[in-house]
């Protein structure tokens, strides 16, 4: 057995797609390419692959991590290129590189995710009125976010997995904001939820329909360094 | 260019549904071809993209240089409200272009309940709906699929439509528009029409006028131009071996319908179930080679990344070199972690042996299908079955480790009484007694599922009165009150789809302004349950001055002249007519295929032969 771990992305081209479906079309490709994927015994035999973290539907990414297991160790350039012959257009290996078997899973080492969200400027609204907002988010002791699922209400605070403040930027008749969230063993909370607090709770003037989110990267962070789970 | 703003996609359920950029889809510079053609099914995405016939069409389409072939699909409801809202044409998924942009639009017809997609989706493309209205700057409308067998109540909507099998025809028509095109669309839309119509298998609705005798029945569909063929005969492909296949079909990121490798052993079925028009319209039986099949297969795996593999063919079991090949298929695929399925199962215990192969762990549910409740019955409709051949295969199922089961019946058949009703829910019971037998414990799950029938055109119950509405929900409700026991769950349909089914399946031209006035009052997705508008449909019965019963309800007389008599697929209504009354004398008649040629009038009159591969190999 050998664990081959790549930074794979999700683009532009498939970035309505869920992450189950995401997960799907990397293991068809798997396997149009040929390359020795280990399965789970068993009828419905399943592919080795396991995700850092998942990537919402709406969501893209330049930085996503993702082991896969094979049954022999064939060349990691190689594989990655056979991969990339085989992957749709916007799912793209951008590095690899084999990993200890006992390695963690990629899913209890990664705990940081860095956002870049795009939205445009709401008629009317200008740029001093986004700093605003989030000025009052940031001297907010904890912002309550209710996450609805058909079965439950759940009552988040984000401002405990946000590791520092939120930048804006202007960007033309739209706003670039960046943001930090930390993933933890009991989880964590979406850009995407943390996009909807502001607006609906300190009225960030910001048309969220049409705000594009990209997960800029994925980290293993402590108190002072980030860095990446790539060997 | 089309690009749909975010904010519209963040809204719509699924919206992976419009974007495009699959796996295998293949984006033409449209300006760079001579022919463009939009390949449409009038559903859902994920119901669209389950289509083998149009997967076949999209690669020999897009192997040419000068043509190309795009799909579009049905919006959802919530995706039509956005695009309405905002002024978005419906447009392809590969280019993105309107859909009134290409040469050709071509509707797969697959069920009746989509004829009112088929207008919400020209009148989405900003295409006229009636044929008679479009100049020539529209694309040429075009319909195909198993309802095209009978055109007749979307005839106005459409210029014109391809019977029988495609593979063939679509290049002549393609060649056909793109001469006219290069010749400057000289003659207009009425020439390539004509055109058109001297193509075999081609119909051109436009070039008949029918007139009707005074009891309404259709007298006549007379030509009324030289081009036009007085009986349009079905097309038909004369050896699989010979054609392309979709080896390469688009891959969805989507979990769609039928979301595996379809490999079609065959086409053609030769049992003669009464009431099955596939049975018919797709004789005779032909065959694919085992090692051109193996060999398809490993392109499929290869070029797809799936991994299951569904053996897809009106009774794959009766593939007569089937146990090799399914062996060989699970020995070569099963490294790379493709597993091998069945979809439809024959009752006997040959093929629960088979599905044990198949699937050798998981004991999800094994569907059968008797069809009726009572041996009389069965033999009315030629279901060449008895209770004893389903006991045994069930007890094989039981006895390999299955503990669910579903079967398959039909209710509202000729001739049925409620002992036949009855029958249904005393097999439920034997089968669930059977566990007990076979296992020594209580413990299986019998579901039953019952649709309604309705008689099809080209079927020896072409002639019958469907059942009404009322009556079909006395006899849902008869059979609900005898199925008291936990370990049995029910399944039916809505009788009021069933009555439009019914409607459209055997009805005439007349029924175009039903549609029409149906779909100007909201109707669409009428096979979706929570769309189904039954007063919708009613009132436009209503106002265009027809009763559904006249089309559904009627018994028809031995000599009347039926809507879609100018077209054939090659089976003589004499056979037909002979069936029916060997059906009414429950008489049955065995397959042609093992045992003698009945005569149906297919294979002289179509010059196509049965292909049996098996056979062949033998001897
Ligand atoms: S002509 Fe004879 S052999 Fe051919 S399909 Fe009909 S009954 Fe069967």
């Amino acid at each position: 057995m050998a664990k081959l771990r790549v930074k794979i992305t999700k683009g532009e081209e498939v970035r309505y797609i869920s992450h189950l479906d995401y997960a799907g079309a990397i293991e068809r490709a798997i396997r149009r390419a040929n390359l020795p994927a280990a399965y789970s015994a068993g009828f419905n035999p399943h592919m080795k692959l396991s995700f850092a973290s998942a990537l919402g539907l709406g969501v893209t990414s330049e930085g996503e991590y993702m082991d896969v297991e094979f049954t022999a160790a064939v060349d990691p350039v190689m594989a990655r290129n056979k991969l990339n012959d085989s992957l749709p257009p916007g799912i793209f290996v951008k590095q690899s590189g084999y990993v200890d078997d006992r390695s963690p899973a990629l899913m209890a080492v990664v705990n940081l995710a860095e956002y870049r969200i795009l939205a445009p400027l709401a008629a009317g609204t200008e740029f001093c009125d986004v700093q605003a907002s989030l000025r009052r988010f940031h001297s907010a002791d904890e912002v309550n976010y209710i996450r609805e699922s058909p079965k439950k209400k759940r009552e988040i605070d984000l401002k405990q997995f946000l590791v520092q403040d939120i930048a804006a930027a202007a960007a033309g008749e739209a706003v670039r904001l960046s943001m930090a969230i930390k993933i933890t063993p009991t989880g964590s909370v979406k850009a995407g939820e943390v996009l909807a607090a502001l607006v609906a709770q300190f009225d960030l003037p910001v048309v969220q329909d049409s705000a594009l989110i990209h997960r800029v990267g994925l980290y293993i962070a402590n108190e002072t360094v980030r860095s990446l789970p790539l060997p | 260019m089309i690009t749909l703003d975010p904010a519209i996609l963040s809204r719509v359920a699924k919206p992976g549904r419009y974007t495009g950029n699959e796996w295998n889809s293949i984006i033409k510079d449209p300006s760079q071809v001579g022919i463009t053609v939009a390949l449409a099914l009038p559903d859902v995405y994920e119901v669209g993209m389950s289509n083998l016939g149009l997967k076949i069409l999209y690669q020999i389409i897009n192997n040419r240089p000068d043509a190309a072939a795009e799909r579009v699909y049905a919006p959802w409801v919530d995706m039509e409200a956005e695009m309405r809202r905002y002024h978005i044409p419906l447009f392809t998924l590969e280019s993105k272009r309107p859909v009134q942009h290409c040469d050709i639009i071509g509707f797969s017809l697959q069920y009746e309940l989509s004829y009112s997609n088929v207008l919400n989706m020209l009148d989405l493309s900003g295409i006229p709906l009636l044929a008679a209205d479009r100049e020539d700057k529209f694309p040429l409308v075009i319909g195909g699929g198993p309802c095209a067998f009978n055109p007749e109540p979307v005839a106005a909507f459409f210029d014109c439509f391809v019977i029988g099998e495609g593979e063939e025809v679509m290049e002549e028509v393609i060649e056909t528009a793109a001469d006219w095109k290069k010749a400057g669309k000289a003659g207009g839309r009425t020439a390539l029409l004509k055109q058109l119509a001297g193509l075999k298998g081609i119909y051109v609705p436009s070039l008949y006028s029918v007139s009707y005798a005074a009891d309404g029945t259709a007298a006549k569909a007379a030509v009324n131009c030289p081009e036009a063929k007085p009986v349009i005969a079905k097309r038909v492909i004369r050896d699989l071996n010979q054609v392309e296949f979709a080896t390469r079909p688009v891959v969805p990121y989507l979990d769609i319908v039928h979301d595996r490798i379809m490999l079609e052993l065959f086409r053609g079925c030769t049992r003669g179930c009464r009431f099955c028009q596939a049975g018919v319209i797709y004789r005779p039986v032909r065959e694919r080679r085992p090692e051109i099949l193996l060999q398809l297969a490993q392109e499929l795996v290869d070029s797809t990344g799936y991994n299951e593999m569904s053996l897809t063919s009106l009774s794959s079991a009766d593939y007569s070199c089937l146990h090799q090949l399914v062996q060989a298929l699970i020995e070569r695929f099963k490294e790379q972690g493709v597993s091998v399925s069945l979809p439809s199962l024959r009752i006997d215990s040959f093929s629960v042996q088979l599905a044990q192969e198949v699937q050798q762990v998981r004991k999800s549910g094994l569907t059968f299908a008797p069809e009726a409740g009572t041996q009389r019955l069965r033999d009315v409709i030629n279901k060449g079955v008895t209770e004893e051949n389903l006991m045994t295969a069930v007890g094989a199922a039981f006895g390999a480790g299955w503990s669910a089961v579903k079967l398959y019946f039909m209710i509202g058949l000729p001739t049925e009484t409620d002992e036949d009703i009855e029958g249904i829910a005393a097999l439920a019971y034997r089968v669930l007694d059977l566990y007990k037998t076979v296992k020594g414990r209580r413990g299986a799950k019998v579901t039953v599922s019952v649709s309604s029938f309705v008689p099809k055109p080209h079927t020896p119950f072409q002639w019958f009165g469907q059942n009404s509405p009322a009556e079909l929900e006395r006899k849902q409700q008869l059979l609900k009150s005898r199925l008291r026991d936990r370990n049995i769950s029910f399944n039916w349909h809505d009788t009021r789809t069933s009555l439009l089914e019914g409607v459209f399946a055997r009805g005439d031209r007349s029924l175009s302004q039903v549609i029409l006035a149906a779909w100007q009052h909201g109707a669409k997705f009428d096979g979706w349950s929570e769309h189904f508008k039954s007063d919708v449909w009613l009132e436009a019965f209503r106002s265009a001055g027809l009763d559904p019963y006249f089309y559904a309800g009627r018994e028809r007389k031995p000599d009347e002249i039926f809507p879609w008599e100018h077209i054939t697929c090659g089976v003589d209504k004499t056979y037909l007519q002979e069936e029916y009354q060997r059906a009414l004398a429950g008489a049955a008649t065995g397959d042609c295929r093992r045992d003698d040629c009945r005569g149906c009038g297919v294979c002289p009159g179509l010059g196509v032969e049965v292909l049996d591969w098996g056979e062949q190999a033998n001897g």
